[in-house]
């Protein structure tokens, strides 16, 4: 999925340098981007999601 | 903002841009390609919030500082910072060169990663600093030569990043591991897997610790998981003399003077003398000062000092002193009878009983070593045998004790780690610990490290302490009772 999100990071970054007037596009593919990032971390750190150490 | 002083902030902000691609993500990139360096799931996360902030950066060149760009700035830079601390809090309390991954100027990635998203925060602020509101209106805007720049950077390491994360998490649903391994070319070592989603969720992982409680356990003999137990009668019942202002934790006995030590899970310590009726002693702790005191559970006599203990591993060291500073003790007693005097206040550390708490606390006067129990917890169902130097009040060795030759466990599936041991004692070389649940003794050989005999004591009601009265043994209950037995012999 790491790969699919730099996919998705590119595509946003091409219609922000090469199709400007995309910008809202671009912005959603930005935010769907970090959706996918805290999602994959939130996987990665399931089974204890704060730091494990006195809290 | 004029005109040439907007420009100049684009032009920084591109090189920032630039920074962050040709630093900390092109770095990665070749760590893990040319070094063999390949990011965990959390690392690949955090690598990913720079790319987007750097994408973030490259919409505020193309289109200005429209608010929700430095929005999701501050966000990426929030959660960047929370999945660095979360990622360190694995590896910041090891030893020394014990990190993980590589380290650059001598800090490793994951610090970094705190380091960089930190830094984004503070740049954000700067820039709303310097910004107007006519600044964020207008379209998009020709980004200039540096600006063009950055965004061609940013497209080749991207799909740098893309090709690396093709390889080592493969293409979706793949995600990335925990343990990756290193870079390369040749597709049969490739390791392609959705390992990260076994699991439960859990908020605190094996942090999920419940404080112990000795009143919840089952105390009937009979359900323990020791098979054939002897019976240890009670010969008679005694009690404590004086009021306490809460539940017995422990008793402890001089052998020399004859004196008692009690504690309360209140913060009381009660130097008794050899009749249990009159106070020689009281003060109350401040459970608050300096270091964390959870209710008292262990007490014990090391020559004249008294040592006592509560749940969380945290020792106090006192000692009856007619020339004790009031104005000094003050800031450790919470109430003093101004005949005491506190001489250390710290914590004991452990390893395999770490995430435990224990209940009991006991002192070898022939090796010169505290003794602590610890309590099993759905977490953690180990029954660890602590000891700690006395000159250094370090750990000195621990150990899970195994059983001698004549004691069996009623089944496969039940474990030693059953008992909860809530009083322990050392005498004639031999640690006696009672354990509330299933009302047992133990008789623990340290020399060599097994549970040498143990006996069903019917009539206990959850026993919160242990004490060594010559031949007898004081086992002690919350209400101030004291069950009398006979020590059983070496």
């Amino acid at each position: 999925m790491e790969f699919l999100n730099f996919l998705i990071i590119l595509s946003a970054a091409w219609l922000v340098w090469r199709r400007p007037e995309r910008e809202r596009l671009a912005f959603r593919l930005l935010v769907v981007a970090c959706a996918l990032m805290a999602l994959l971390f939130f996987i990665g750190t399931h089974g204890s999601l704060v730091p494990g150490v006195n809290l | 903002m004029t005109a040439p002083v907007q420009d100049r902030v684009r032009a920084i902000l591109a090189w920032v841009v630039i920074v962050l691609l040709a630093g900390p993500i092109g770095t990665a990139v070749w760590l893990g390609v040319a070094q063999g360096e390949s990011p965990c799931i959390l690392c690949w996360a955090q690598r990913t919030s720079m790319v987007l902030i750097a994408l973030v950066g490259l919409f505020v060149l193309r289109y200005g500082p429209r608010p929700r760009y430095l929005g999701m700035a501050v966000l990426l830079g929030a959660f960047g910072t929370w999945m660095a601390l979360r990622h360190s809090s694995l590896h910041l309390l090891r030893d020394v060169g014990q990190g993980f991954s590589v380290a650059i100027f001598g800090v490793h990635t994951y610090v970094w990663s705190w380091v960089i998203h930190w830094t984004v925060l503070a740049v954000i602020g700067v820039l709303l600093l310097l910004l107007r509101e006519h600044d964020a209106a207008g379209g998009a805007r020709e980004p200039g030569r540096v600006g063009r720049f950055a965004m061609g950077l940013f497209v080749v390491v991207v799909a740098a990043n893309a090709l690396q994360a093709f390889v080592s998490t493969g293409p979706p649903p793949f995600i990335g591991q925990s343990d990756p391994v290193r870079f390369s070319l040749n597709p049969r070592h490739w390791v392609w897997e959705n390992g990260e989603l076994a699991g439960r969720i859990s908020l605190r992982g094996s942090w999920t610790i419940p404080r112990p409680d000795p009143s919840a356990v089952d105390p009937d003999p009979a359900h323990g998981p020791l098979a054939d137990l002897p019976v240890l009668a009670v010969k008679g019942w005694e009690r404590l003399g004086v009021p306490l202002d809460g539940a017995l934790g422990d008793l402890a006995r001089d052998p020399v003077s004859g004196r008692v030590l009690a504690v309360t899970d209140r913060y009381g310590v009660y130097l008794l003398d050899s009749t249990m009726a009159r106070v020689a002693h009281h003060v109350t702790l401040d459970p608050g000062f300096s270091i964390d005191l959870t209710p008292l559970a262990g007490a014990a006599f090391v020559g004249d000092t008294l040592a006592v203990l509560s749940t969380n591993k945290s020792h106090v060291l006192l000692r009856p002193d007619t020339a004790a500073d009031a104005a000094v003790e003050w800031r450790h007693f919470l109430a003093t009878d101004g005949g005491v005097t506190e001489l250390r206040r710290s914590r004991f550390a452990t390893m395999r009983a770490r995430q435990q708490y224990v209940l009991s606390l006991a002192f070898d006067p022939a090796a010169n070593e505290f003794i602590t129990v610890s309590v099993p917890s759905p977490r953690h169902r180990r029954l660890v045998v602590s000891r700690f130097s006395r000159s250094d009040f370090l750990l000195s060795s621990e150990f899970l004790p195994e059983l001698a030759p004549g004691l069996t466990l009623r089944g496969a599936d039940r474990r030693l780690a059953e008992y909860v041991v809530t009083g322990a004692a050392v005498a004639d070389g031999l640690l006696y610990a009672v354990s509330a649940a299933y009302s047992t003794l133990l008789v623990i050989d340290l020399q060599a490290r097994r549970v040498r005999a143990a006996y069903t004591v019917p009539g206990l009601e959850r026993p919160t302490g242990l004490a060594v009265r010559g031949a007898q043994l004081l086992i002690a209950h919350p209400d101030g009772r004291l069950a009398v037995l006979d020590r059983p012999a070496p």
